[in-house]
């Protein structure tokens, strides 16, 4: 059992309610496919430290950046960078506080992440967190949408550290556009924008989530604007490879069902793409755009794998992992022969990141062979 | 690969990745081909094999550069050990009033392979099965929990109760080791144990075979074994029972049970054992480390065994009958280790590094660690050497039948630096690798490990050739075979470049003291995968025409359930082994993929 990592965190414990009732339902096209046609050289890429996850990849494909407990003294992933060539990894992020979801900034070779450093009550979390692991107590919060979550940016080597955002709420799950200029990200900013029902005030206490929306920004933080606008939490948006459109995953009002949706980069065209009613999240499109990689627990509540479906949805998607435990976050190469993802294959509690090589003819071929999304359940 | 000039940071691992993978790859052939030749003989250490294996390790070691160790003349290093043992004319003599008789020759009467030489006379005592269970246990078993056995002879069982529930095998197995069982009687003053295999147990009446037993020196007593005659003229002088009465009064495991003095009765044992010592060769060099302030560094050493079981005669040979006392040519156990080792230290020695890193092959592995641990032990008297200076030990144990790019890293509890060691590590070689923590393993890094040093070891996992003549040059995934040499590189380059020498963390060992080899009697012929912590235990192949092949056991099976008990680890198998019977079916249940099945496979008897 593990939980999906914080770009794409929702509330696990009420969706296997909703999981268990529907999930399940075999599909007839990709029954006889296997891990194998997809991925070869399947290896684990990070050893150190409790979990790690949420790799991606620079545009030139030889580094990745990905965040990972384990820096002394702060059990809160920070941010690190690692050269694929070397094998050196470095850190990125200032060391306090929480950070998560990171990415390369094309043309300069910045780094984006959400954090807390900021946050003068840092220290004393991390104490309280690490006294709480040492007492084998279960984690109170294991991702709380911290509102003092904000999007900085640094260079590779962590020096220039940038705030881009300044609102009271979780601002976090920023990625680049491929030219570098504009940023997509996630924001609950609307909860503490204006005066809320009391309804509302209290879905904000049991989950801040419903408030995301994703926004988007100038590099330099300037111009940011409102893309979606629909009741449950909306997040972990990225733009296409040529810079269109962009792919997120939509929750519904209750936080139990996820969908895959895409949309224009100016938030126009919005459709959905998956309807497996489990939750469907942690969607990145081949950079060949014909495809989209995404995680879903159709096939149980804690058996997240890989899927793929095609840009429109038009057809089935196609399960790509079949190993027990967690395999998400699905990440391509820019040159879209590799992937990197996160997983609990390896038999540990937290998830670590992985690393294959990617068959894209018979990632088309599977999708050329799946069955009309007409038929679907 | 201009390029990567732009990493300035990390230039002499550059030089490492730019080692061209062809020329290596000729090199390792002619490595293993020429340690796994038929005229080295399978390499048994103190045999003329395994000194041109040495002489072949030596010329490597200096044509890439690396010098003799410090205080050594050489790259051989020599060490003694114990290369067999024998009876040399052990005799027993049964005394009582009205007569008596006395016994010579190894059909009646031979030495026990760790017993003291020696003459003693005194009463006698049968002691049930002398078995002692530990308060520990929890379990309440002690032979000799009503006798005084100070300055007698002890009579003992082989084995341990015949009939016992399952459960209580379990436990009575692990105390039933000769040497264990000795330790009982000596601690308990007795002057002389003396074991008989009971009418009732298989092997019923024969003599033991004198185990092979490397110990320089016996175990503190005199001990051997007796034939059923000699033992059923002994009981003769018991009024009122035979030897299969006795016994089989014993065999429910009923606590109760009693030995006794067998009154009247003198026994004079006197024990000659013939131990045979020779020499064999470790080989070393060192490849100095280039920052002038590292010479008193802990420095790092890279490590393979290179002796293999010559024609398998000394125990742990799986030879088939077909091909028992061939040449068992070692090539992945362990000339591919070697030939990894060499190929480190080519590309090691091309490149900066700031600790020294020795390069060491171990003789005696297969005896029993008997090299590295002559090393471990003899390099603490030179300053230089001192055990408490190395900063890591990485090891390779059969590494050259990779498959699926899958590598398994063993030890890894061992240090807290392993980790993002290895991750670094492997990023350029790109391995699945399996990680297990776990340093107390059946190779030369527990040798270091004992002595408080981190360790790691690399191994491919077994096969069904392993130890068998079929383990053979031409079965060597070289290319595979190369990158493993790269990633030891890359770890030994890593580790001897760390600033502060990696912590050692004392991984707490397994309590499965007591048992020995001498209690694992019956023979199901399934190979353990060692490389997988799968829930259960995944077999890496099954011995042809074995118990397990002939109920349908295939490699991959994973055993989760055997004789009624659960399955979770080698360790768990290890021990539910010990209470099979020979020739008594036992459920074994396994996981063929995801399918759950039950089959019944019948122990023979291995002797
Ligand atoms: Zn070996
Ligand atoms: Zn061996």
């Amino acid at each position: 059992m593990t939980e999906p990592h914080p770009r794409h965190r929702i509330r696990l414990a009420m969706a296997a309610l909703l999981a268990i009732g529907i999930s399940g339902l075999p599909s007839a096209a990709v029954a006889e496919l296997s891990e194998a046609d997809f991925l070869s050289r399947v290896r684990r890429l990070t050893f150190e430290g409790r979990r790690a996850g949420e790799g991606y990849f620079s545009p030139d494909g030889k580094k990745l950046v990905f965040q990972s407990e384990r820096h002394q003294g702060n059990p809160f992933y920070q941010i690190y960078l690692l050269d694929l060539e070397t094998g050196e990894t470095s850190l990125v992020s200032p060391g306090p506080g929480k950070t998560t979801c990171p990415f390369i900034r094309p043309g300069s070779g910045d780094v984006l992440f959400g954090s807390t450093h900021h946050d003068p009550r840092s220290e004393e979390y991390q104490r309280a967190e690490l006294e709480a692991r040492a007492s084998g107590q279960e984690r109170r919060y294991a991702w709380d949408y911290d509102p003092e979550m904000e999007i900085w940016v640094a260079a590779a080597d962590g020096g220039g550290l940038t705030r881009l955002t300044d609102e009271r709420g979780y601002d976090a799950e920023g990625s680049y556009s491929p030219d570098g200029e504009w940023i997509v990200f996630a924001s609950t900013r609307e909860a503490f924008q204006r005066e809320l029902s009391e309804e509302e005030a209290k879905i904000l206490e049991i989950n801040p989530a419903y408030f995301g929306e994703i926004y988007i920004m100038r590099a330099d933080g300037s111009e940011q604007r409102r893309l979606t606008d629909a009741p449950g939490y909306d997040g972990g948006p990225f733009f296409s490879a040529d810079g269109s459109k962009i792919v997120w995953r939509r929750f519904d009002e209750e936080g139990l069902i996820a969908d895959v949706w895409t949309m224009s980069s100016d938030g126009s065209n919005q459709r959905q793409i998956t309807d497996f009613g489990s939750m469907s999240w942690a969607p990145y499109l081949h950079p060949s755009g014909e495809y989209i990689f995404f995680a879903s627990n159709k096939h149980g509540f804690a058996n997240f794998e890989v899927f793929i479906v095609d840009a429109d949805g038009r057809k089935e998607p196609v399960r790509v992992t079949y190993t027990d435990g967690f395999d998400g976050l699905p990440v391509p190469s820019p040159d879209g022969r590799r992937l990197a993802w996160t997983s609990t294959r390896h038999g540990g509690e937290g998830g670590q990141l992985y690393f294959a090589d990617w068959n894209h003819e018979s990632a088309l071929a599977a999708l050329a062979a799946a069955a009309d999304r007409s038929s679907a359940n | 690969m201009r390029q990567l000039l732009e990493f300035a940071a990390a230039p002499a691992i550059l030089l490492i990745l730019a080692v061209p993978a062809a020329a290596d790859t000729a090199a390792l052939e002619r490595h293993v081909d020429r340690l796994a030749a038929e005229e080295l003989e399978g390499r048994l250490t103190g045999t003329g094999g395994e000194r041109a294996a040495a002489e072949y390790l030596a010329a490597e070691l200096e044509q890439l550069g690396a010098k003799p160790l410090p205080g050594q003349s050489g790259y051989l290093i020599p060490f003694e050990f114990t290369a067999g043992t024998s009876d040399d004319g052990s005799t027993l003599a049964l005394a009582w009033d009205s007569g008596g008789h006395e016994w010579t020759g190894v059909e009646s009467i031979q030495a026990l392979s760790f017993s003291d030489n020696g003459s003693v006379s005194g009463g006698v005592v049968f002691a049930g099965y002398g078995l002692v269970v530990p308060e520990s246990q929890d379990f309440g078993y002690d032979s000799y929990a009503t006798l005084d056995v100070e300055d007698k002879i002890v009579v003992v069982l082989r084995y341990f109760p015949e009939d016992l529930d399952q459960e209580s095998r379990s436990k009575l197995a692990r105390y039933s080791g000769l040497r264990y069982k000795a330790l009982q009687a000596r601690e308990r003053g007795a002057r002389a144990l003396v074991v008989v295999s009971g009418p009732r147990s298989p092997n019923a009446g024969e003599i033991i075979p004198m185990a092979f037993d490397t110990a320089v020196a016996g175990s503190g007593i005199v001990a051997a074994s007796i034939s059923g005659a000699v033992a059923e003229r002994l009981f003769e002088q018991v009024p009122d029972k035979t030897l299969e009465q006795a016994q089989a009064a014993l065999d429910d495991g009923n606590p109760h049970v009693t030995g006794f003095e067998i009154a009247g009765v003198e026994l004079t044992l006197d024990v000659k054992v013939e131990r045979e010592t020779r020499t064999g060769f470790n080989v070393a060099g060192i490849l100095a480390g280039n920052d002038a302030q590292t010479a008193d560094k802990p420095y790092v050493i890279v490590g393979a065994h290179y002796d293999h079981l010559g024609r398998g005669d000394s125990g742990n040979s799986l030879a088939k009958q077909e091909e028992a006392g061939g040449v068992h040519h070692g090539a992945d156990d362990n000339a591919s280790g070697a030939a990894a080792v060499l190929a480190a230290g080519v590309r090691l020695a091309g490149t900066e590094h700031r600790r020294h890193v020795v390069l060491a092959f171990w003789s005696g592995e297969e005896l029993g660690l008997l090299g590295s641990s002559a090393f471990v032990n003899g390099a603490k008297s030179e300053p230089t050497l001192d055990p408490g200076r190395v900063a890591g030990y990485l090891n390779m144990d059969m590494v050259g039948r990779m498959r699926d790019n899958r590598l398994t890293v063993q030890a890894i509890g061992s240090s807290s630096a392993w980790p993002i060691l290895i991750e670094r590590s492997n990023v350029p070689v790109g391995f699945d690798l399996q990680t297990i923590d776990d340093p107390y393993l059946p190779t030369d890094s527990t040798a270091f490990n004992s002595a408080g040093v981190p360790t790691l070891n690399l191994f491919t996992g077994s096969h069904e050739d392993y130890h068998r003549p079929s383990d053979t040059a031409d079965k060597i995934n070289y290319e595979d075979l190369d990158r493993v040499a790269r990633f030891s590189a890359l770890i030994a380059r890593r580790l001897a470049d760390l600033e502060e020498a990696p912590d050692f963390v004392k991984v707490a060992p397994r309590t499965d003291q007591g048992g020995g080899r001498d209690t694992l009697r019956a023979f199901t012929g399934t190979i353990p995968d060692y490389t997988t912590e799968v829930e259960g235990l995944r077999l890496s192949g099954v011995i042809e025409g074995g118990p397990a092949a002939e109920g349908g056991l295939l490699e991959g099976d994973v055993i989760t359930e055997f004789a009624g008990q659960k399955i979770a680890n080698i360790y768990d198998y290890t021990y539910a082994l010990d209470v099979v019977k020979v020739g008594e079916p036992v459920k074994v249940v396994f996981l063929r993929g995801d399918e759950r099945h039950e089959i019944e496979i019948v122990p023979r008897a291995r002797d």
